[in-house]
């Protein structure tokens, strides 16, 4: 922390008198300094530290007796509910299941969005045409649709997958117009006096230049289907982790429903944390 | 013979007129001629329109005697803003300026790439990234690239901005050389009244808007072709370059 204040105080701090009791109080700051970098290493520190301590408090509160067990579980137990059900129910292969789900609208989605999304702002008439009902269908809530999903593909895995691309394909259309529209003119410019046509443009500098917001942009939408998976295995599943979260809370089973919740959560923080390393990694040049 | 001709080019952006008088000039073939002007005159417009990313609002530019269409590989250009592409390396970066060539191998490719970075200094630096290296050494990719390219006509916006004294004193010596030797034509814009006598055929004196031309210097019969650093000390181009400061004054109607 003092290494940073010492390489920013610059040199003719020294050198006028009022300086003097600068360097302490820029060290006193240090760490609430807007945009001071982290030293080496504190960052996931930090990170492991508060979320331990949150669940410390957490377990704390709930075996002082300040919370109803049925409805605020302590953290062990959550966890030996897990393990129970890790067990005795198939949890692993519930979550299996639904992490096929996801992926699987979710690649669809990725899939047909990003040819159409670079379409729609590389061609201004096919953005005319389709950002109108892009636009109205992407406020549809996914839940009203749910009984419209029923009606057309029944209660099969079909439905599942429909209900999570239409939460996420619409919104990625867009996202990913957008990420196109960033891309720099003068980048394409560049490419066509080098002597490059269309579709070289396209692939060797837009989709190359668009790289890296649309694999964060992705990172996001991935999470959003876990949100829309939870509805869809609700309301039209035997199986999978929204399954098992509603078949608990019919029998009040607080600490098993709590389980299948922090699943879902570690799942999505897990795949996160590792779309971030592979984008740090393929992205070093940033 | 003419080369690249501006016939009645007038140019605005949707109600905002920017070259507004008709603009005529031919540039000949193996000629090197530089713009000065006051900024926001119009001097990168023009060489927009030339390199067909920009179209005339009316008149016409002619390439070798046909209207100029959407960018080619005949047009080379040093932009402004010098832009790299910041996931590509150094090396990288000045190859894609050959990438689309079909008439070289890939061997050629590599060693012409490495035949510019070397000439622009950036040799040692050819495994970093953009991001990596400094404005003034960006800019000289760029410079790179375009010459890799291996256009006829290069046209070059303030392409020596960013660099110190030296090497651009080097890089100005190499564009002149080159020119004379791939027999390039060359449109170079500069605010700097001494690079553009040291490099030009001929300088043309743009007034701030309305725009137009309000002098032509014909560099070439008063210093002759060759030049040498030497140059720079000589009687004759103090003069001329005394000349020329009392031209680009006048033109920017005092404001300077
Ligand atoms: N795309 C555009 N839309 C609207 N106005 C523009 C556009 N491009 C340029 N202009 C205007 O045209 C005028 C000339 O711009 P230009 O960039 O050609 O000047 P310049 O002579 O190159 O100036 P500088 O020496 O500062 O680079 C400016 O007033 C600018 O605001
Ligand atoms: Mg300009």
């Amino acid at each position: 922390m003092s290494a940073v204040a010492e390489t920013i105080s610059r040199p003719e701090a020294a050198a006028s008198p009022a300086a003097v009791a600068r360097p302490r109080k820029r060290a006193s700051r240090g760490l609430l300094r807007l945009r001071t970098p982290l030293p080496r290493g504190w960052g996931p520190a930090i990170a492991v530290g508060a979320s331990v301590a949150i669940v410390l408090v957490w377990e704390f509160v709930a075996r002082l007796g300040l919370t109803t067990p049925l409805f605020f579980p302590s953290p062990t137990a959550i966890l030996s509910a897990m393990g129970r059900m890790f067990s005795d129910q198939h949890l692993l292969w519930h979550a299996w299941v639904s992490t096929l789900r996801v992926w699987g609208a979710f690649l669809l989605a990725a899939m047909l969005a990003i040819p159409i999304g670079v379409a729609m702002s590389g061609y201004r008439v096919i953005g005319a045409a389709l950002e109108p009902a892009i636009d109205f269908i992407r406020y549809l809530p996914v839940p009203a649709l749910v009984p419209l999903a029923i009606i057309w593909f029944g209660v099969g895995e079909e439905t599942k997958i429909f209900l999570l691309w239409l939460g996420t394909f619409f919104q990625l259309v867009l996202l990913v117009a957008d990420d196109m529209r960033r891309v720099p003119q003068e980048y394409v410019e560049i490419a066509y006096t080098v002597g490059a046509n269309q579709g070289q443009v396209l692939k060797d500098v837009a989709f190359r230049a668009m790289l890296p917001g649309l694999v964060d942009n992705l990172r996001i939408t991935l999470g959003w289907c876990w949100t829309y998976l939870i509805i869809a295995e609700i309301v039209a599943a035997d199986s999978g982790l929204g399954f098992v979260i509603w078949a608990a809370r019919r029998y009040m089973k607080t600490p098993e429903v709590m389980a299948g919740v922090v699943l879902i959560g570690v799942i999505g923080l897990a795949t996160d944390q590792l779309l971030r390393l592979i984008h740090r990694r393929a992205f070093r040049y940033l | 013979m003419t080369h690249l001709q501006f016939d009645h080019v007038t140019k605005s952006f949707g109600a905002v007129p920017v070259v507004e008088t008709p603009f005529n000039l031919a540039i000949d073939r193996h000629e090197f001629v530089v713009f000065l002007g006051p900024s926001g005159c119009g001097k990168t417009t023009l060489m927009r329109m030339i390199g067909g990313l920009d179209q005339p609002t009316s008149g016409e530019i002619r390439l070798e005697g046909e209207p100029v269409g959407a960018p080619d590989r005949r047009r080379g250009m040093v932009f402004q803003s010098y832009s790299s592409f910041p996931w590509l390396t150094v090396t990288q970066n000045v190859a894609f300026g050959l990438k689309y060539r079909n008439d070289l191998s890939e061997d050629e490719k590599a060693v012409r790439a490495e035949r510019y970075l070397d000439l622009v200094g950036l040799y040692e630096f050819s495994d970093h990234f953009p991001s990596q290296v400094s404005g003034g050494m960006r800019q000289r990719i760029a410079i790179a690239r375009t010459l890799a390219a291996g256009a006829d006509v290069l046209l070059m916006d303030e392409p020596f901005g960013a660099l110190d004294a030296l090497r651009r004193e080097q890089l100005q010596t190499e564009l002149r050389r080159i020119q004379r030797r791939d027999a390039k034509t060359i449109v170079f814009v500069t605010h700097d009244v001494e690079e553009a006598l040291f490099l030009a055929d001929r300088v043309v004196v743009f007034s701030k808007r309305p725009t137009r031309i309000v002098a032509e210097i014909d560099v070439r019969s008063r210093l002759g072709e060759e030049r040498s650093l030497e140059i720079r000390d000589g009687e004759d181009f103090f003069a001329l370059r005394r000349e020329t400061i009392g031209m680009v004054r006048a033109a920017a109607g005092g404001e300077l």
